[in-house]
């Protein structure tokens, strides 16, 4: 069976994710990942009819079980202070990141 | 026997009628920790001693000061004639996975090591509304991503008290360990494709996995959102049964949690196994697996040990009065893990994205100007290989050009697995059972460090966990032997949606005809030696 | 010169002016607070929060789906839209994709002569493509080659509508925002004010020559905060890609940003390889179930629509378009004069008249309320009747309209109160008459000496005592009496 993720795809994914990978633990990580698609190969031989449903939970929400929607009703947060005060970095009330660099293109 | 190995419904009779306090029972267990659970994790990277390698390792916060604190003010409200709630004192600990409010939590991950949860996970409040008290949280494997704990970026990470040479299973294994040690009577856990079960297994307990939306998902950090459930790990039926009825029940902050009274799980749970049609399934009796070089599927019988317990078990509730079913079929248990590989990792690689170093947990120190280089720094110092592992699997099975093919696919099977145990649970149908009967683990617990690495086979050891969570049916691993080496040996009785109390009453009912058996009155290694 | 027209395609979001956020109990409107003052776990994407739907962004979104003549789902679902952004605080957006609130849907906008090229008034069937929930980002500003963010406007409900590439004119896209900003305030679901970004538009833009019907490479505007700036924005990109076209060169799919300020377009960022959204159902919530019930419920108070009231007014009352067009511009006045008119019952048209030219007016400097105001459309139809009745005078009842705005009393009440009726009781005007004459002594006797002409001056010093409430014949006839009695 030939190689699925190939280095080029491997570093798509890489990149997609945001992840930055030492050379070692990449490889590592792809052979891992084609060992998976392998015995991921297995779910394609199932043979499925076509009008087989899928199924987003195991369990039927039936409409009796379904919690009905939230009333619109206003309860403040008593400590967003609480949340901001996990931020790395903040500056008057804002949390601050690295911009992005734009490239400007004629 | 000291007071940390009572049961927690005995403790919390005895802390009620005031023949004990629930500041003695906190010592109690706070005492076997400090004399079996070594070290805490810890993110810094220490060699093992010998002495860590004889050690349960379960704990990474110990909230030690906290717990006396709410067990005194346990023993003043019943001073004061209130009352504190059904598990009044109990001792817990918590998977590292749940918030809790003003407490470390990190998800056995580094990324989130510095994270404080500003709230409390519904399951941890009501189960501390109810009396019991919180120890501390215990390891797990990275984000849940393992079956061995051996990912967990805090090390050491937790061992099997049984023989410490071997893991305690996972991703719930510092709750099983815990449970299992002596450190606590229960524990909250979670289970996406057999986190609860395959350690309860592994250590010697008991281990629930309820109804998918049985109890509430907030606060519990997510895994794959459409299968993660928590659920109690206790030392035996009855406890599980009464932690679960204190922790089920919908809840206005999960939308999932279904709409549905929780019956009393106690009443009538040891009414017996007369009636009750139990089922055996071929399809649990093997598992199957991909060569790890070629990709050809293998196919194995389970060791002779693992599948007598289960036949022997079946025989005992038979002696009981239960209809033992034979030759249920099950024909889509074996696409259970590869299903599971797609969804589980689509939904992970989404969950994970919010750890990016903007607003909690790790950001990468290594100065930037860019916000790109920040992100990717930040989730390579801050994720391990296993969520990484996922992360991309997620991204390349989700791609727009892969989904039809695999998650699409997969959600299919899904329903094929789903429509398994709608067969045999249908009271109108050929089976009409009340509960299948199947062996939780294809192993008992491993050696530290022998599969771990290989993520193929590292998953297959949930293929007889994982059709109950693709299906949201509830499930309950309990103790059913030890094997030739001295090992615990798990059962897993899986039932219908929300048919928990039939399977406590059918766990119960093997649990009490097996009580006066010799496995049962071994202890594991690390209590060894103690009167 | 090859004849060439615009395709126009129009992209909204558009916040819902819920309490809450979509997904969370935090106040949704955080326009005039501080950053991070309304947050809570949920909008922060802290570990472990789960989402849980507001009850009435669904409600309003069915308002809007029905408005625009969409076909609403009783099955929806919820997907994640998966990105990193640092305003993006669980690194995907919980939106709508394959299975929306409503499929389907269509505009038909009337595009008045003044904003048609040959000056000839049209009507353009302008179809919608997506209509679905979905919730805000944050909010995020550069400061020193920096980043700021702010979390208040995480999880603010949108609705994005999308049309179909329908449009032909930079104008008409500006009557379609101008037609759509009318009917989220006339249904009551959205504030629609584009300077504060609850109504967002980026436009698709392409040219081709006139008769073809294959749709070229477009370019998108993004960033365009009023709807002037969006007709000024598009007819610019017009001319430059027929520029472009004409000299030969191919229009490339750019992302455009307007610059409000010089007033042209500039060229963002080129678009990375297309994004990869992984768009997958959001396992944290079930699936919206509009049943029949509820849809019902939801639209028991459909009211009628702008457009329709507006031809219904024309048709029903005789009104002139541009009378219909003004009274129907927003719901709350186009109730007012309907009610008005029913209260009144005389000629609809002199209602017009009166809202459009006086009350109006006074609405608008005084930024009141039309539902609210103490001149309600009895007490209008009440002055109505009561110069008609010569009760009173027009410019009386001018100036009775403020009067009652003021006082909330009864029109009725304050002319009686005031003494503001034209008055035609004998004895009042001839008390008054009997003062002019008494303060006249020399104008009495030259009157009397024969110069009769003077009557008219003795008449006009009683209305002027009077304020111009006499009954003048009356006030006459009196003199006359009073003058001639002396003498006989």
């Amino acid at each position: 069976m030939s190689e699925q993720i190939t280095k080029e795809v491997f570093d798509h994914l890489v990149g997609l994710a945001a992840l930055q990978l030492e050379m070692e633990q990449a490889e590592y990580l792809r052979k891992q990942l084609n060992n998976q698609l392998k015995a991921i190969a297995e779910l394609e031989a199932i043979p499925l009819e076509k009008d087989v449903p899928i199924s987003l939970h195991g369990v039927p929400y039936e409409a009796s079980l379904s919690a009905p929607p939230r009333e619109d009703e206003w309860k403040p947060y008593p400590d967003p202070a609480g949340i901001l005060a996990q931020a790395p970095q903040v500056v008057d009330g804002y949390i601050v990141v690295p911009d992005i660099p734009h490239t400007e293109l004629k | 026997m000291e007071i940390c190995d009572l049961n927690a419904l005995e403790l919390a009779r005895l802390v009620r009628s005031r023949q004990t306090s629930a500041v003695e029972v906190v010592k109690s267990c706070l005492e076997r920790v400090a004399q079996v659970d070594g070290r805490p994790g810890s993110l810094e990277q220490m060699p093992l001693s010998d002495e860590d390698k004889k050690r349960v390792h379960a704990f990474i916060t110990l909230t030690g000061e906290n717990a006396l604190q709410q067990a005194e003010k346990v023993d003043q409200m019943l001073a004061a004639g209130e009352d504190p709630g059904v598990l009044a004192g109990v001792p817990f600990t918590v998977k590292d996975i749940f918030c809790v409010q003003d407490t470390l939590t990190t998800a056995a991950s580094k990324i989130l090591a510095n994270f404080t949860a500003p709230y409390t996970a519904t399951p941890v409040q009501r189960m501390q509304d109810a009396g019991a008290i919180l120890l501390g949280k215990v390891n797990l494997d990275e984000f849940t991503y393992g079956s061995s704990n051996e990912s967990s970026a805090y090390q050491p990470s937790p061992r099997n008290p049984w023989n410490t040479d071997r893991v305690p299973g996972g991703s719930s294994g510092g709750s099983a360990a815990s449970v299992a040690a002596g450190e606590a009577p229960l524990s909250l856990g979670t289970d996406t494709a057999g986190s609860i079960r395959q350690p309860a297994a592994f250590c010697g307990v008991v281990g629930v996995k309820p109804t998918y939306g049985r109890v509430s998902r907030y606060g519990l950090i997510a895994f794959a959102s459409s299968l993660d459930c928590p659920g109690p790990v206790a030392r035996d039926v009855k406890d599980a049964a009464a932690m679960l009825g204190v922790i089920a029940g919908s809840d206005e902050r999960d939308a999932t949690a279904a709409r549905l009274a929780v019956p009393d799980y106690l009443e009538g749970i040891e009414e017996g196994v007369k009636g009750l049609r139990i089922g055996l399934s071929p399809d649990y009796f093997r598992i199957t697996y991909p060569d790890p070089v070629s990709g050809e599927l293998l196919s194995q019988p389970l060791p002779e040990e693992v599948a007598r317990a289960v036949t022997e078990a079946a025989e005992k509730l038979s002696a009981m009065g239960a209809d033992i079913v034979e030759g249920v079929p099950m024909p889509n248990t074996r696409f259970g893990i590869p299903a599971y590989f797609v969804i589980s990792r689509v939904e992970a690689a989404s969950n994970l994205h919010r750890y990016d170093g903007v607003k909690y947990g790790l950001r990468s120190e290594a100065p930037t100007a860019d916000l790109k280089e920040m992100y990717k720094i930040t989730r390579n110092q801050g994720f391990g290989p296993q969520p990484k592992l996922r992360i991309l699997m997620g991204m390349y099975v989700s791609a727009a050009q892969y989904s039809e093919q695999y998650y699409r696919r997969a959600l299919q099977v899904r329903t094929l697995i789903r429509q398994d145990f709608e067969a045999i649970f249908d009271p109108a149908g050929a089976y009409r059972l009340d509960a299948l009967l199947t062996p939780t683990t294809p192993t008992t617990a491993f050696k530290m460090a022998s599969l771990y690495g290989d993520s193929v086979l590292m998953q297959y050891a949930d293929q007889l966990t994982v059709p109950a969570n693709h299906a949201g049916v509830p499930g309950i691993s309990l103790p059913a032997g030890l094997d030739n080496e001295g090992l615990p040996i798990g059962i897993q009785l899986l039932g219908a949606d929300y048919a928990e109390k039939t399977l406590f009453r059918a766990a119960r009912a093997y649990e009490m005809t097996t009580q006066e058996e010799d496995w049962r009155k071994q202890k594991p290694e690390v209590l060894r030696g103690r009167s | 010169m090859t004849d060439y027209e615009a395709v126009i395609g129009l992209e909204t979001h558009i916040q819902l002016n819920t309490v809450t956020k979509v997904f969370c109990s935090c106040k949704a409107d955080s326009w005039f607070d501080p950053p991070h003052t309304n947050i809570c776990p949920v909008c922060c994407g802290l570990p472990g929060v789960l989402p849980v739907l507001n009850k009435a962004v669904v409600e309003k979104g069915v308002l809007l789906a029905r408005a625009m003549n969409a076909e609403i789902r009783p099955l929806s679902f919820f997907d994640r839209k998966n990105y990193f952004y640092p305003d993006l605080p669980k690194g995907y957006q919980i939106s709508q994709f394959d299975q929306s609130l409503a499929r389907g849907g269509y505009l038909d906008l009337p595009i008045p002569a003044a904003a048609s090229p040959d000056k000839q008034a049209y009507t353009r069937h302008v179809t919608i493509w997506k209509l679905h929930i979905e919730e805000d980002a944050g909010k995020t500003k550069v400061s020193n080659q920096r980043r700021l963010i702010d979390f208040n406007r995480c999880g603010v409900p949108l609705v994005e509508m999308v049309t179909g590439p329908d449009l032909r004119t930079a104008d008409e896209a500006a009557q379609y925002l101008i037609r759509l900003r009318q009917l989220l305030r006339w249904l009551g679901i959205s504030e629609a004010d584009m300077e504060k970004a609850h109504l967002r538009c980026d436009a698709n833009v392409s040219i081709r020559v006139r008769g073809e019907t294959k749709l070229n490479p477009k370019t998108e505007i993004k960033n365009v905060n009023s709807i002037d700036a969006v007709r000024e924005a598009i007819a610019r990109e017009i001319e430059r890609q027929i520029r472009e076209v004409e000299a030969g060169r191919h229009i490339e799919a750019w992302t455009l940003e307007w610059d409000e300020d010089s007033g042209t377009l500039k060229k963002m960022r080129s678009k990375e390889t297309e994004a990869d959204y992984r768009y997958f159902r959001e396992p944290d919530l079930l699936p919206i179930r509009l049943d029949e019930g509820w849809q019902r419920q939801i639209l028991a108070d459909f009211p009628e629509l702008p457009l329709e009231r507006r031809a219904r007014f024309v048709e029903q009352y005789n009104l002139p378009e541009y009378d219909a067009d003004i009274l129907t511009s927003e719901r709350k006045l186009s109730d007012y004069y309907e009610n008005t008119v029913k209260s009144y019952g005389g000629d609809p048209k002199k209602v017009s008249n009166w809202l459009m030219n006086d009350v109006l007016r006074m609405i608008n400097d005084q930024g009141l309320n039309p539902q609210e105001m103490q001149l309600t459309p009895d007490a209008l139809a009440e002055i109505l009747k009561l110069v008609d009745a010569g009760t009173i005078n027009i410019n009386t009842g001018k100036a009775l309209l403020q009067k009652v705005q003021e006082s909330g009393k009864k029109p009725g009440a304050i002319v009686a109160e005031e003494g503001l009726g034209l008055v035609s009781d004998d004895s009042t005007i001839r008390e008054v008459c009997q003062a002019v004459l008494a303060e006249s002594p020399n104008e009495v006797a030259a009157y009397r000496a024969g110069k009769v002409t003077l009557i008219g001056w003795f008449v006009g010093g009683v209305m002027k005592k009077m304020r111009g409430k006499a009954d003048a014949s009356l006030a006459r006839q009196i003199l006359e009496d009073l003058l001639n009695e002396k003498n006989g």
